[in-house]
């Protein structure tokens, strides 16, 4: 360490400029990256599921569709069936939107024996206004019922205008511009906005609100932190400083390798913010404990003893983050953890190679040198709280065992209370207008949860369809399904109106021959490929219960088995599937993560203090604190989601830090020949002065994700504080217990050995 | 006396000239003149060629005899592609659309309450092919005089059209539109037909029409070929019973 000390003073230029000029390289990077608020392409190529719904979003235009949600008392007034009309009107004027119907616009097929009848529901440009007119189209909306959960609710308060996107415009820019034209419209119905490209819009929105208002907290709490942590200007910009050089390189790299930004990802600024400060300040205080009148002196002594802590501490934060890499269903959360542990080892880097390079050419402002009694006890900190602590510590560790014993029992009957959560309505705000649209759709129009089956051989082969058919009738046996869509649907809809039953024709030519008439039906791109040789039926799906999900995949899979021929090959897929993969991954991932870190931080831990006894002696108050963090969640409500998922492997990789640095100074004492009391003392009042202002600016960063508009992030936020205040207070309650009973024992047993030596 | 008659069919002769221009700008006479000169053979029949082409550039090949007499009947009988022969639209005074598909074995009769819908899958639509004169849907109003052209502007009579207007470019040569350019009920141009002519005999006849819908990047381009006017086709052709055949 010395020489590694010695080495990072001496080439201090080198390191000042090679920073320099990354940082500069990397700020350049950062204008490439891209935000991908779109939670399907986050789904892993290893899903089957995940990979039918990418290459069916490839293969038809399914995925472009919205709806403006409109809600009125009655909808079959003449003054909502005019602003309807004004909606269609204004979204078909949008740039970027290929196709709009509404009630006020949808074209109707009719007929029978004596001929076909291609006509439109109202004439938009002469509406019904009569009490008579307006309760002859509700008869006529109804008694055809097609139209009931589709675009009308069934108690007439509550329509939907479908929308698509052309192929060629930018999604987001197209859905802004959809929801600033409407919202301009300022009418009196409620408007709400649903579907994918609405609701990828409002994500990526959200996203920027968020990056946009929570750094500048985050950074400004940090900033109080530390001002009154270390009342200098010094203990202020140096953490800050090395946080903002990791995080301008760890976003540089994410753009310069061509990863995009998801909405896990956007909180990696606040989260290296939150934790990597921490690097700095134990440098920093590690630093000026050994003030001398020589600045560089002072670095070096520093230098020789914090690096290794420093490390570890950073190494078991970075395996926290690593290890969603495995078990994680879903690739923003693995490349979240992939950068996040890339920004902490920055962080690690600057903390002692930077730091140290800038302090070794600052002038002194020592006066004198301190002695360590100095050092310790001239502080509020000091005397209020680490002095009580200690005397605490040694005057009742049986009692402080017993509580934590307790709370620890609380915690596991919590764990059985926890419940899952994969519902992206979830994702947001009871009051946000998304979540609202995605509730009204599930109450009226079927749910928004897409389920497709594709099928794959001639779309104008009788069979084919017929099989089509067959499917859409048994999906729809589920009490969760409620109406289906398809080009069979299409064609048994015009062979009736052609006066030939309600089926699909037998004869293939005249299948052909319909299909004439459909011809540059925007629809047919969402049913067919221009090949004719892939057709899917479009479905949704109500329930939000996994095990409904689940019990309708399989249902689903057996018919599928029972009824593919290699001329008519089935597969199924949707959002309902992803969700009970993603719910599973929830326990398997959370399990894969905290194991991993778990047993990286005991072998870290064990080679510490030279001991697997002792290393797992050790990690004891960070496993009560993060079983305590799952008893919280249990009996809170906190649901595990894609979000709180990672609260426990960084709540052990970053909280065992505490660990580390009492662990590293009480063996620091120890080797300097101090017996246990007064090791325990040096360790409470020296490192516990950086564990609190450590916590304190740690847990405020992450409490700053509160203040989030993404639902899960709040959580993250709020656990992740809890967490870190758990595991520093396990560190310098439970640990030093364990500490001073372990060795009592040790004690014991070497003066027994003693006596009986004596004897 | 001879000074005085100079003078006198000098004026005549402007006061000629002037008439005539003034006459030959009157929007409703260059739009009646523009009916006269399309609808001016007694009947028509030729091959049509159909070339839908979609944004990414695929093409889609039809063809169907044509046949038409007078202004309002109209008949289409389909050759290519090969599941489509036979399939026949044939179009009767009185808005009366009928549609043949032989595997179904019985015409239909198509009752259009909106002809905003596509024309056997092409990008004009039913109103575009309405067997009407140009004078009977619109109400002109002359926007400009190019060199070459007249641009008139053209309100559809029928509030349920889909067009609030259509731009007119007629060509001052032959009176025939050249280019049409169709605005929604927003006032925004979503589609424009270009037209190339040819004479045959004593009739200008559109070889070439290309309809492109700019929502869809869509077009569809016609081709006429093998045009006969005034063969003497006969009224029984333009029939129900017929279609069959």
């Amino acid at each position: 360490m010395d020489q590694i000390a010695r080495y990072i003073i001496k080439y201090r230029w080198v390191t000042i400029v090679t920073v320099a000029v990354l940082t500069i390289f990397f700020s350049f990077q950062i204008k490439n990256l891209r935000l991908n608020p779109d939670v399907i392409s986050s789904l892993p190529d290893t899903d089957p599921d995940a990979v039918l719904i990418k290459q069916i979003s490839d293969e038809f235009t399914v995925n472009n569709m919205g709806m403006v949600i409109v809600q009125a008392d009655d909808i079959f007034t003449s003054e909502v069936l005019e602003h309807l009309r004004l909606i269609t009107d204004t979204l078909t004027m949008t740039p970027g939107v290929a196709s709009v119907i509404s009630l006020t616009n949808v074209t109707e097929i009719s007929g029978g024996d004596e001929g076909l009848q291609i006509g439109k529901l109202v004439d938009a440009y002469d509406l019904p206004d009569t009490p008579e007119e307006l309760a002859e189209l509700r008869n006529r909306v109804y008694e055809k019922g097609t139209y009931t959960g589709t675009m009308i609710s069934e108690d007439g308060t509550t329509t939907v205008i479908i929308f698509t996107l052309a192929e060629d415009f930018d999604v987001k820019t197209v859905a802004r511009g959809i929801k600033q034209k409407t919202e301009a419209l300022d009418l009196s119905e409620k408007i709400y906005f649903s579907g994918s490209p609405m609701m990828v819009t409002h994500i990526s929105d959200v996203m920027i609100a968020d990056l946009r208002r929570l750094i500048p907290i985050a950074f400004g709490l940090i900033v109080l932190i530390l001002l009154m942590g270390f009342r200098s200007a010094r203990g202020v910009i140096f953490p800050l400083l090395t946080t903002v050089i990791a995080i301008v390189w760890t976003i540089g790299i994410m753009a310069l390798c061509g990863f995009e930004m998801s909405m896990i990802s956007s909180d990696i600024p606040i989260i290296l913010l939150a934790v990597c400060t921490a690097y700095t300040i134990h440098v920093m205080n590690k630093i000026n404990q050994e003030r001398e009148k020589n600045w560089q002196k002072a670095t070096l002594k520093g230098l020789q003893y914090i690096i290794l802590p420093v490390f570890l501490v950073a190494l078991t934060t970075a395996i926290g983050f690593f290890s969603f890499v495995f078990g994680t269903y879903l690739n923003m959360i693995r490349d979240f953890g992939i950068f996040t542990a890339l920004g902490t080892f920055f962080a690690f880097l600057l903390s002692i190679f930077f730091v140290p390079a800038i302090f070794s050419m600052l002038p002194s402002t020592a006066k004198t040198s301190f002695t360590l009694d100095d050092r310790i006890k001239k502080s509020y900190l000091s005397d209020n709280y680490l002095t009580p602590l200690h005397a605490l510590l040694f005057k009742h560790p049986k009692y402080i065992l017993s509580s934590w014993g307790i709370l620890l029992l609380i915690s596991l009957v919590g764990i059985f209370f926890i419940e899952r959560s994969v519902d992206v309505k979830d994702y947001f705000k009871k009051s946000d207008s998304t979540r609202i649209a995605e509730e009204i759709m599930a109450e009226h129009f079927g749910g928004s949860k897409p389920i497709f089956v594709r099928f794959e051989g001639n779309m104008q082969s009788p069979e084919v369809l017929k099989t089509m058919v067959r499917s859409e009738e048994f999906m729809k046996e589920s009490p969760y399904v409620n109406s289906t869509q398809s080009i069979a649907g299409l064609i048994t809809q015009l062979n009736f109106a052609l006066g030939n039953g309600r089926s699909i024709p037998d004869d293939q030519s005249q299948i052909e021959q319909l299909w004439f008439m459909l011809e540059g039906n925007e629809l047919l791109r969402q049913f067919v490929t221009d090949e004719l040789d892939k057709g899917i039926i479009i479905s949704r799906f109500t329930s939000p219960d996994v095990k409904d999900k689940k019990e309708f995949g399989e249902k689903m899979r057996a018919f599928i088995s029972a009824n593919s021929t290699p001329d008519c090959k089935i597969e199924v897929t949707g959002m309902p599937f992803v969700d009970v993969t993603m719910d599973r991954s929830l326990i398997n991932g959370q399990f894969k993560s905290v194991t991993v870190v778990v047993i990286c931080v005991i072998i870290i831990l064990s080679l510490i203090l030279r001991s697997f006894w002792n290393g797992l002696f050790a990690t004891i108050p960070i496993i009560v604190a993060t079983l305590l963090l799952f008893g919280i969640m249990g009996f809170t409500g906190i649901s595990l989601n894609i979000a709180t998922v990672l609260v426990a492997a960084v709540a052990v990789g970053d909280g065992i830090g505490y660990s580390i640095h009492v662990i590293s100074y009480f063996n620091h004492a120890r080797k300097q020949g101090k017996d246990i009391t007064k090791a325990l003392h040096e360790t409470i009042m020296v490192s516990g002065k950086a564990i609190v202002i450590n916590v304190l600016s740690v847990a405020g960063g992450f409490l700053v994700l509160i203040f989030s508009n993404f639902v899960p992030l709040q959580h993250f936020g709020l656990l992740m504080a809890i967490s870190m205040v758990g595991s520093s207070q396990g560190a310098m309650t439970l640990l030093p217990v364990i500490l001073i009973l372990v060795n009592r024992k040790k004690e014991a047993i070497i003066k027994k050995k003693l006596n009986e030596s004596i004897q | 006396m001879k000074a005085f008659n100079r003078r006198f069919i000098l004026a005549v002769s402007v006061l000629t000239a002037c008439a005539f221009q003034t006459y030959a700008q009157d929007p409703v006479s260059i739009l009646w003149k523009v009916d006269k000169v399309i609808f001016a053979p007694k009947d028509k029949q030729g091959k049509v060629k159909m070339i839908l082409k979609d944004k990414s550039g695929n093409e889609k090949i039809r063809e169907a005899i044509m046949m038409q007499k007078g202004i309002d009947k109209k008949l289409y009988r389909y050759t290519k592609p090969e599941s489509q022969v036979g399939v026949a639209t044939l179009t009767l005074p009185g808005d009366e659309t009928w549609l043949y598909m032989p595997t179904f074995g019985k015409p239909k009769k198509i009752d259009l309450l909106a002809k905003s819908q596509a024309f056997t899958g092409t990008d004009f639509s039913y109103e575009d092919m309405e067997p009407r004169t140009y004078s009977d849907r619109f109400i002109p109003k002359l926007m400009e005089v190019k060199e070459t052209e007249y641009v008139l502007e053209l309100i559809p009579k029928s509030a349920q059209s889909e067009y609030s207007r259509v731009i007119a470019h007629i060509s001052k040569a032959n009176s025939y539109p050249v280019l049409l350019e169709y605005f929604d009920k927003q006032k925004k141009k979503i589609k424009e037909a270009t037209y190339v002519y040819e004479k045959i005999g004593p009739y200008w006849n559109a070889k070439e029409v290309t309809m492109t819908d700019l929502r869809k990047n869509h077009s569809t381009r016609t081709l006429m070929s093998e045009v006969k006017f005034d063969q003497g086709l006969g009224d029984d052709i333009f029939t129900v019973e017929k279609l069959k055949q």
